[in-house]
């Protein structure tokens, strides 16, 4: 059961991440325990890619970059986690000019900082000025400004457009959370708060590197910054997976709707028919499988890795693909 | 026979003419009466002869060169006169042939007309018409019409009329013309060569003829077989006759004839026929004759030896062998060569024809005539036809039966005969001996019997030639078979004339035999005696004529016998009889049909191909050949058809020009169609790529219109939006590049005490260019394969790639294998867009139409765009991806690096901005107060390109004429005080806190004494060294002569192998040793930078004026305590770079 301990270790996490996703029900042992070995290889396989990466740039210890260049190609992502980083900085800046809250900031901080940015965007009134100008700016290692060996200053009003592109994509992810919580009651809501504050990593730092296999994989220590992007990373792909494996059972639902189906499932649809049905106990959770479907459909490529293979005899032997 | 006189000859014959003038009153009235006209010839020719014996005045009215003529032919016969007595005897047997000779060919009517106009050239005219009706006149019948034949014959009637008389030839044929005087045998000679040449000319134009059908006609192989075994069995004769000559020496030549020295002029002798070469050498000889101190027989030996072209019968001692026997043996071998000759060949084999000797008492075959040709047995023409007819009575003898196929090509072979014999000249082959000893005979009766004998006057002008055989012809006559007539017998023996006339005897008699023989020959035989027009016609149309009758004569009997026994199949034969041009045809290809037959037929041995044969290979000359056939016929198909006259001529005039080596080939025209040498054909080759010229001769350059050049931008980028705001980018990258330089430099200036010349090496990026490729022409439509050129293209368009992505440089490896790996994936591309437009089509229910106007049900399986989104979609790329990649990393990058290039440039201004300090005043003319008059004019460097004081802006430099940059190492000094005052903490440190000890003092000769006494030795030691001079203290030296500085450990023990020390002391040590090093360096730093500007305008040697170095406060608080530092020790510092730079 050593196996299973191991496996379990984010049980309520995974829980929490899947409720803030959409999934409204109770999802089974099972089916956390997949979706974190999921993680848990994903993870893996990141830190190993990174260790590569950083072999290969001729350090031992990985970079942020090396996360980075990892999730180069999904432009969305990248530029959550830019933005996920430069509030984190602005939280660390926070923290340091006024030690007081050290709780409360840590407590805004740990998954909120989508929170804060919608705070921002929407009320305004959140972060004054001052610390906005302070917010550290995240650079790409391939961005214009590696292109040239001086490094000026940079100037308030640049990036402006950098940032709205960053907004763009979180303010995607709040309008769903947005969505989600229209209609919860307060309570719901303060559960639902809650849960968006699960992480791998936040104060769970050793059990993370233990999980993620620091060490093992790579000997360096890793930063904080590290520990920090991969716990927005493994809650991402949390997020991703729930959503596609809901949208995988949607599917099924429909089809079995329309195809007549079993009994147990005409009797859920009857009682989804019904107007003042509370539609969260009512419905099932993510069974193991849809999670399995979804995965698949996610590590499904496209065929650019093929391309090169086109007319030849090989075999495409597909890469582990990060969610 | 030599044509040696031939050269003399017109002269004299004009001289004739001209001199028979007056004498000839009658000559139009001659005109019709062929025979009188001949006696007359040879009576004006006497008279003539007298007259010019007589005295040449009466040549008055005569041109010069006539006149010349006449003069060297009046001092040689006047020579001869004296000198000779011989002449030679003129008899005039022509009333035999007068009898013989129908009085049905007359001369056209328009020499008629012409003699009363001008009576000159009438009697010119009638001479010609003379000879013309005697003998030519069946020929010159034709020659009239013919177009063809009086324009190539030199000797038409019309053109001898109109032309020159010295140009004139008169046509003569042998066959009437008897050898008489001298004058007339020349003229025969030439007429004999003009038969010769006419005869040549028809068998041209029949072979023309022949030609222009090979285009139109294709004609059947089958006869071949039977050509090449007639050709091999011909070959087999040839070499027959050969050994058994070899066998037994030829006929020893008489040769006793003892060379009697005689002043002849050499133009008389016999010299052969190519003389003619030598005609001019011989002229001279005769006019300078006395002065020749040489006798005629050596000069005679020695020209004969000279001369060239002498053929194989030659022989000095034989006189007229060498044309009688050239004729006889070319009319041999046409007779030969002929398609019927097959059977005549060899002599009749007693076991074939067992009871052919009881039949025949003379055989005779050509074989045996070659055999008797080629011993010299010959003596005179007449022999020789007698031979021949010989050959074709006795097989129309022997071959009673008329349906006997034999008979059919005796009377062939025998038409041929009559064909060919005026071919021969009529000459009688005498021993120069007997000749001589005759003249010398003649010349000693010549004194009385002068007046008589008409023609001995010519006598000796021909004396040398032997032309006259004494009783030759009488004695040839008799080995005929049958003897000639009386009449002709009769003739006195040393006229040769008789031979011709019992010639003609001859054959008439012949004629009667084969008439006897067979009376269905009575057409050609009537045609002989009374020769209707066409028969002895040689032209084209004569072969026809001659032809038609034969065959009409034959086909009918020809007909039952059927059997074929010799290998002529009796169709054969009777396909050649109907189709006359067939026939033609045959005739004039049967030996090039042979040959060619013969060697393919090599090619075989048994049924097998014959590996050790050669090959047919195809020669140059066979291709040319080929062409230009191909291009007569083009051209006749161009004209019409069935045009024939012209063509033969057009066609030689385009050969001429075409085909320049053509006779260096030395490979002789095979009459043959094209089809006869596959291996020669040339394929035919396109239009553009021919070999064309215009009707000047010059090249017609096709050039233009297939030849292409590469038009330009064909391995360049094409331009694009795209690819402008790709280079767009790029250029923006380059200048802030620039920029980046710069503050690099100006960082690095900040940094640096003092600066090198060159040091800062200006970045000056240059924009980029496609270089196109050099013009190159090609000759082809569509692309360009030039692998590596395209290569190099997609490789800088990679670089291009590169460079826009953010890679300044980057390593050629990356840049080879990014290159192979986009030139595959464009591969895999292309062919997968390949695979979809490939796809088999579909059937659809509405039929559609294609650009070509059809309309069909198949419908392609995708559309374009279908095919190409497949495509790109199996390779892993769709628009989506594409998109944002010109949006995001092309569009977006452009605004991005403007952002850059704007950060770059305040920063650099805010660089640079501290070099102004404050003490420059608001206008900047504090500026001015270092003593920089380089600031005014003069000595600026335009080194990092920078507008320090914005003066270009204002547009100063072009007013004054000025480069306003600043000196960069003004700059320099600038940037770094000011970043050193900027920067306080490193100043305060050296500056304010410590104060620098006292120096210590030089140690001298002088002070040494105050050292302690230890070291006062090692002082003085020291001091010698330096010459007494003052010891220098380290520090003082110049940087490079300084001792290195022992440094000591943190620990402050000197200890040469420490101990492990622990990292923290290590990490303190290093970092205080740097704390102390960047003192030092400060400290130097300044000093150095503050002196520098003195020593500067001191190492120039400037004035320095009023301007002080306006040096910062601070500055001037660390340079009043340390006034040492002005010495020696600092301008050490200074780099002598720098100054020399400054």
């Amino acid at each position: 059961m050593a196996d299973k301990d191991k496996m379990a270790k984010y049980r309520t996490e995974i829980q929490q991440m899947m409720f803030v996703s959409g999934e409204t029900g109770e999802p089974a042992a099972e089916t956390t325990t997949l979706i974190e070995s999921i993680v848990q290889d994903q993870v893996q396989h990141m830190l190993r890619e990174c260790s590569a990466l950083a072999t290969r740039r001729g350090s031992r210890a990985i970079s942020t970059d090396d996360l980075f260049m990892l999730i180069r190609h999904d432009r969305a992502k990248i530029s959550r986690l830019r933005h996920f980083l430069q509030w984190k900085d602005v939280r660390r800046s926070v923290k340091d000019s006024d030690d007081k809250g050290g709780d409360a900031g840590a407590d805004v901080a740990a998954g909120d900082a989508d929170l804060a940015v919608g705070v921002v965007a929407g009320s305004g009134p959140g972060p004054e000025p001052g610390k906005k100008a302070k917010r550290a700016k995240v650079d790409l290692v391939w961005e214009v400004q590696s292109f040239f060996n001086e490094n000026p200053p940079a100037k308030d009003d640049v990036e402006d457009e950098e940032e709205e592109e960053m907004n763009f994509a979180t303010l995607q992810r709040l309008k769903n959370a947005d969505e989600r919580t229209k209609n919860m009651t307060r309570e719901e809501y303060v559960h639902w708060s809650d849960c968006r504050q699960a992480s791998f990593t936040y104060r769970k730092g050793k059990r993370f590197k233990e999980w993620a296999g620091f060490g093992v994989i790579t000997d360096s220590k890793p930063s904080d910054d590290i520990i920090d992007i991969l716990g927005f990373l493994t809650f991402e792909i949390v997020q991703t997976l729930t959503e596609e494996a809901l949208k995988v059972k949607d599917a099924e639902d429909l089809y079995k709707k329309t195809t007549g189906g079993k009994p147990e499932n005409r009797l859920k649809r009857k009682r989804e028919r019904g107007l003042f049905d509370p539609p969260e106990e009512a419905r099932e959770p993510v069974q193991p499988s849809h999670v399995q479907e979804a995965y698949r459909r996610l590590q499904r490529g496209n065929n650019k890795a093929r391309a090169m293979l086109n007319f030849s005899r090989h075999v495409h032997r597909a890469a582990l693909k990060l969610i | 026979m030599s044509l040696a006189p031939s050269l003399h000859r017109p002269s004299s014959r004009e001289r004739q003419h001209y001199a028979r003038l007056p004498n000839q009153p009658l000559s139009a009235i001659r005109l019709r009466t062929p025979n009188p006209s001949m006696s007359d010839e040879a009576m004006s020719n006497g008279s003539n002869n007298n007259n010019m014996g007589d005295g040449p005045d009466n040549l008055a009215e005569e041109d010069p060169r006539a006149a010349l003529f006449r003069e060297h032919y009046a001092r040689t016969e006047a020579r001869l006169m004296a000198v000779l007595g011989g002449g030679s005897k003129l008899d005039a047997p022509d009333a035999l042939d007068g009898g013989t000779k129908p009085l049905s060919e007359l001369p056209p009517a328009a020499h008629d007309a012409r003699p009363p106009v001008t009576p000159k050239k009438a009697a010119r005219t009638i001479d010609e018409d003379d000879y013309g009706d005697d003998d030519d006149g069946d020929e010159e019948d034709d020659a009239h019409p013919s177009p063809l034949l009086s324009k190539s014959a030199p000797n038409g009637i019309g053109a001898a009329a109109l032309d020159t008389p010295s140009l004139r030839i008169p046509p003569l044929s042998n066959k009437l013309v008897i050898e008489r005087t001298s004058t007339p045998s020349s003229e025969l000679i030439k007429s004999s060569d003009d038969v010769r040449k006419k005869l040549q000319q028809d068998k041209t134009a029949a072979e023309d003829a022949a030609k222009r059908s090979f285009h139109t006609l294709f004609y059947t192989l089958e006869n071949d077989r039977d050509a090449m075994l007639e050709q091999q069995k011909l070959d087999e004769l040839d070499r027959q006759v050969e050994t058994e000559m070899s066998g037994q020496p030829a006929i020893p030549t008489t040769n006793g004839a003892p060379t009697i020295p005689q002043q002849g002029t050499l133009s008389t002798t016999n010299l052969g026929a190519s003389s003619l070469t030598l005609k001019h050498l011989i002229a001279r000889i005769d006019a300078q004759r006395d002065m020749v101190h040489a006798s005629d027989a050596q000069l005679r030996s020695l020209i004969s030896e000279v001369r060239k072209n002498r053929s194989k019968w030659a022989n000095e001692d034989r006189i007229g062998q060498e044309e009688l026997y050239e004729s006889m043996e070319k009319v041999l071998m046409e007779l030969k060569a002929g398609e019927h000759a097959h059977p005549f060949l060899q002599r009749v084999n007693k076991r074939e024809a067992p009871d052919y000797y009881n039949v025949i008492k003379h055989p005779m075959d050509i074989g045996t005539m070659m055999k008797k040709l080629k011993q010299l047995q010959y003596k005179s023409k007449k022999d020789f036809v007698d031979d021949l007819m010989l050959i074709w009575s006795n097989c129309l003898k022997y071959n009673a039966d008329p349906a006997h196929y034999l008979r059919k090509k005796a009377l062939y072979m025998r038409k041929e005969t009559e064909k060919l014999v005026p071919l021969i000249p009529d000459i009688v082959v005498r021993d120069r001996a007997e000749v001589e000893a005759e003249e010398r005979r003649m010349r000693n009766g010549d004194a009385d019997a002068d007046g008589a004998e008409d023609s001995d006057d010519e006598e000796p002008i021909m004396a040398s030639r032997g032309r006259k055989a004494p009783s030759k012809g009488g004695k040839g006559t008799s080995t005929a078979r049958k003897a000639p007539p009386a009449g002709l017998e009769g003739t006195p023996g040393p006229d040769g004339k008789p031979a011709v006339p019992s010639l003609n005897n001859a054959v008439s008699n012949l004629k009667n035999e084969f008439l006897r023989a067979d009376s269905e020959m009575e057409g050609s035989i009537n045609g002989f005696s009374t020769p209707p027009p066409g028969t002895l016609t040689p032209l084209p149309n004569g072969i026809l004529r001659s032809g038609a009758p034969g065959s009409q004569a034959d086909v009918s009997d020809v007909d039952g016998t059927g059997a074929s026994v010799s290998g002529f199949t009796l169709d054969s034969e009777d396909a050649d009889l109907d189709d006359l041009e067939y026939k033609t045809w045959k005739q004039v290809t049967k030996k090039d049909r042979a040959l060619i037959a013969g060697e393919r037929n090599r090619l075989f041995r048994g049924d097998h191909l014959n590996v050790e044969e050669p090959a047919i290979l195809r020669s140059r000359a066979g291709m040319r050949r080929w062409l230009r056939h191909r291009k007569q016929a083009l051209e006749e198909g161009v004209t019409d058809g069935s045009a024939n006259a012209p063509d033969g001529k057009e066609g030689v005039q385009s050969t001429a020009n075409e085909t320049l080596a053509e006779g260096i080939e030395g490979d002789e025209e095979r009459q043959v169609p094209d089809y006869y040498d596959p291996v020669s054909t040339i394929p035919d080759i396109n239009e553009r790529l021919q070999w064309v010229e215009d009707s000047e001769g010059h090249v017609i350059q096709q050039v233009e219109e297939y030849m292409r050049i590469v038009p330009k931008g064909y391995f360049t980028a094409p331009t694009s939006s795209l690819s402008k705001k790709v280079e767009s980018n790029m250029r923006q990258m380059q200048e802030t590049r620039k920029i980046c330089a710069k503050i690099g430099i100006v960082k690095q200036m900040q940094l640096q005490s003092q600066m090198y010349t060159n040091q800062f090496q200006k970045y000056d990026p240059q924009p980029f260019v496609e270089a196109d490729i050099d013009p190159i022409v090609v000759s082809e439509d569509g692309a360009i394969m030039s692998p590596y050129v395209c290569r190099a293209a997609l490789q800088r368009s990679v670089g291009k790639i590169f460079y826009h992505a953010g890679f300044e440089e980057f390593q050629p490896s990356a840049l080879e294998a990014i290159t192979d790996i986009a030139g595959h994936f464009f591969q895999k591309l292309v062919r997968s867009f390949g695979v979809y437009q490939e796809t088999p089509k579909m059937k659809c229910d509405t039929p559609i139409t294609t650009p070509e106007g059809l309309t069909t049900n198949w419908v392609p399986r995708f559309s374009r765009e279908e095919a190409m989104l497949h495509c790109l979609n199996a390779n892993g790329v769709d628009l989506e991806t594409l998109e944002t990649y010109v949006k995001e990393d092309v569009e977006r990058l452009g605004t991005k690096l403007a952002g850059m290039h704007d950060r770059m440039r305040s920063h650099y201004a805010e660089l640079l901005r501290p070099a102004l300090d404050s003490s420059a005043g608001a206008d900047g003319a504090g500026a001015f107060n270092d003593g920089s008059e380089q600031f005014v004019g003069g000595d600026f460097a335009e080194d990092i390109g920078e507008d320090f004081f914005g003066f270009k802006e204002l547009g100063l430099d072009k007013e004054f004429g000025l480069t306003l940059s600043v000196p960069l190492h003004l700059l320099q000094n600038r940037m770094h005080n000011a970043y050193t005052t900027q920067n306080p903490t490193n100043v305060s440190t050296t500056g304010v806190l410590m104060e620098e000890p006292t120096k210590f003092e030089p140690v001298t000769i002088q002070n040494v004494g105050n050292q302690i006494g230890l070291v006062q030795e090692w002082f003085l030691a020291k001091l010698h060294d330096n010459n007494n001079d003052d010891l220098v203290e380290d520090e003082d030296l110049p940087p490079k002569q300084r001792y290195p500085k022992p440094r000591l450990p943190p620990t402050g023990k000197i200890s040469s192998p420490r101990k492990r020390p622990l990292r923290e002391q290590q990490q303190m040590a290093r970092k205080k040793r740097k704390l102390d090093e960047d003192k030092d360096d400060n400290a130097s730093n300044e000093n150095g930078a503050s002196v520098n500007g003195n020593s500067f305008s001191k190492g120039i040697g400037k004035p320095i004026g009023k301007l002080k170095l306006d040096m910062p406060a601070q500055k001037e608080n660390q340079n009043v305590p340390e006034p040492e530092k002005d010495d020696g020790s600092a301008v050490g510092m200074i780099s002598p770079e720098s100054i020399l730079a400054a």
